[in-house]
């Protein structure tokens, strides 16, 4: 260690090329999977939250995956999708699910029921209430699932390499398998960057998109 | 106007909430609903705009079966106020008064303008509300728009579910006292939940009181307080009530029915006597003896009749004309303080033709305070 780190620098800028080319996979991986998360996760979250009975067994099998072991989700991956980008995407699809279904539904069931019933009596329809009040109202802690997703999701991703799917998780093995402390901080360093600043920014996001009543 | 016909409802099918419910609300009256927890008073008012729909029996707004009404459509036409007041914490003022005119598709100037009038009305300036967030306000200015967006569509009905109860006593007062003189000038036919009787009893044009899905008692507010109808609703109202609110006790209530009286042509000899007799220095003068309807002439205390004793000396001659009444309907704030003002010790009530009808004297007012201080200490 005390001789990798004079030299981390040059290591870093001379692979610089390769390290920002696996940032960008590693951002795809987590955006492509966040993004199939959210077109899922949100309808689904809505429903759940307008038939509660449905409620507790999607919460339950997206609570499952959530509980596997990413390692293990891998592993059991790869006989039925084999390796690659798609079936990495999958799991990590899977990952993302259960923080926006679960935020979600929380954040529609939990708007104050004054509010619902005052709609109702004015003579609003289900899905006026849902799009003009409920939505409205939980979006900064759906929004919050997305962050929780997201950011999770940039640390799972760097085990992704091991099913061949690429990413910084790349640097961090290969750096372990050759004992070179260098190449492991130069996939180390970037992935935790980027899951703080993606944090920060979609922290900022949140805040835009909470209604200015709420602020 | 609002009516129920033998309306019933049930969650169970075995026992009623509400039970055989008649009930008809007239147009432009303000109809107090009052009970305690769990007398339906709540089921029976959110059954007007469905929001509880009846298990048999018809309601009907105008004549027209509302179970035939699209739910959507009646409860548009029906402005809803509610305890929590409810508005929309991401929207504006604005934006919450105009938000069924917005579903209705009403253009924008349209519902600015009204929008402008609801706030002015609701004595809120709109220049300076009608951009503000609901949590910028208190919770009187909350509820003043919540009035103000059951107004928006000027609905013919409104229903009130306790607007007031959750607002500190001075506040819910001024609120209570406005919605008064809203309706002074809308007449709206307005259904109003509360638990709170010396709200229904200044509100109120008829106040029902509901027990077990039943209607005990529906009566103006001051016959529910005068002649409570059985022993529920004597100990609902409170028997101190009368005394806590004496703008319901009328001359009439309070004064001595047959006071001692004198006619025009007695001596003041006969004067004498009758004061005697009566232990009173006070005569009332009247135009036709015995017990026919009489009018008062005058009165007679001992300062006119000093030094005039002499037999032919008859009372038209010197009775004094000076003297005030009062009409049977005048209530006792307004009767202590013609009595205080004027320095009275008597006061004659007549009728609406100037008939004499009796007389609050300070022991007659004596007399009340002494019982209403008895209810008082057994209640």
């Amino acid at each position: 260690m005390n001789q990798a780190r004079p030299g981390f620098i040059e290591f870093f800028m001379g692979r610089l090329d390769q390290v920002l080319s696996l940032t960008i996979q590693h951002l795809q991986l987590t955006g492509l999977a966040v993004l199939c998360a959210i077109l899922v996760g949100l309808p689904l979250g809505i429903l759940i939250a307008r038939n509660k009975r449905l409620a507790n067994p999607v919460l339950g099998i997206a609570n499952i995956f959530q509980t596997l072991p990413s390692l293990a989700l891998f592993g059991l991956i790869i006989p039925v999708m084999g390796i690659g980008e798609v079936p990495a995407i999958f799991v990590l699809f899977l990952y993302a699910l259960l923080p926006i279904i679960k935020n979600t539904y929380t954040g529609i069931i939990n708007v104050d029921s004054s509010l619902i019933e005052a709609g109702k009596g004015m003579g609003m329809t289900k899905g006026q209430i849902l799009r003009r009040v409920q939505i409205p109202l939980a979006v900064s802690v759906i929004m919050a699932g997305i962050r929780i997703a997201t950011v999770i999701n940039i640390g799972t991703a760097t085990i992704a390499s091991l099913i061949g799917a690429g990413g910084l998780g790349d640097l961090i093995f290969r750096g372990i398998s050759s004992g070179s402390n260098n190449m492991i901080l130069a996939g180390a360093i970037p992935a935790a960057l980027l899951a703080i600043i993606v944090d920060w920014i979609l922290g900022g996001v949140e805040y835009l998109v909470t209604p200015k009543g709420l602020k | 106007m609002i009516e129920f016909k033998k309306v019933s409802k049930s969650y169970d099918s075995q026992t009623n909430v509400i039970d055989q419910l008649d009930l008809k609300i007239n147009k432009g009256e303000l109809v107090v609903l009052i009970g305690e927890s769990g007398s339906g008073k709540t089921t029976t008012m959110k059954m007007i705009n469905r929001l509880h729909e009846p298990t048999s029996g018809t309601i009907l707004i105008d004549g027209k079966n509302i179970m035939e009404i699209n739910p959507i459509e009646l409860r548009r036409n029906i402005g809803y106020v509610i305890q929590k007041v409810g508005l929309f914490p991401h929207m504006t003022i604005g934006e919450n008064i105009e938000l069924i005119p917005t579903l209705k598709k009403w253009d924008k100037a349209k519902k600015r303008k009204r929008t402008e009038e609801l706030l002015d009305l609701v004595g809120l300036n709109p220049q300076q509300y009608i951009d503000r967030y609901p949590n910028e306000l208190s919770g009187g200015q909350q509820q003043r728009i919540g009035v103000a967006r059951a107004l928006a569509v000027d609905p013919e009905v409104i229903l009130m579910d306790e607007p007031f109860s959750a607002l500190d006593p001075i506040t819910r007062e001024q609120l209570q006292e406005e919605l008064l003189k809203l309706q002074d000038e809308l007449h709206k036919t307005i259904v109003f939940v509360t638990h709170d009787m010396d709200e229904a009893l200044k509100l109120g044009d008829k106040i029902a009181v509901m027990k077990d899905g039943k209607i005990i008692q529906y009566d103006t507010p001051e016959n529910i307080l005068k002649n409570p109808i059985n022993d529920f609703v004597e100990y609902f109202v409170g028997k101190d009530r009368l005394w806590k609110s004496p703008e319901m006790v009328y001359a009439r209530d309070i004064m001595k029915k047959q006071p001692a009286t004198i006619s025009l042509e007695r001596t003041p000899a006969k004067a004498l006597e009758i004061m005697k007799e009566k232990q009173t220095d006070y005569l009332l003068v009247v135009d036709v003896p015995g017990d026919r309807p009489k009018k008062v002439q005058g009165i007679i205390t001992p300062k006119e009749l000093k030094n005039k004793t002499t037999s032919d000396i008859k009372m038209k001659d010197i009775l004094n004309k000076s003297y005030h009444v009062v009409a049977e309907k005048t209530n006792m704030v307004q009767v202590l303080n013609i009595m205080k003002e004027n320095k009275l010790k008597n006061l004659p009530v007549v009728d609406e033709d100037g008939y004499l009808k009796g007389l609050i004297t300070q022991t007659t007012i004596l007399n009340l305070f002494a019982d209403a201080i008895s209810d008082y200490e057994e209640a």
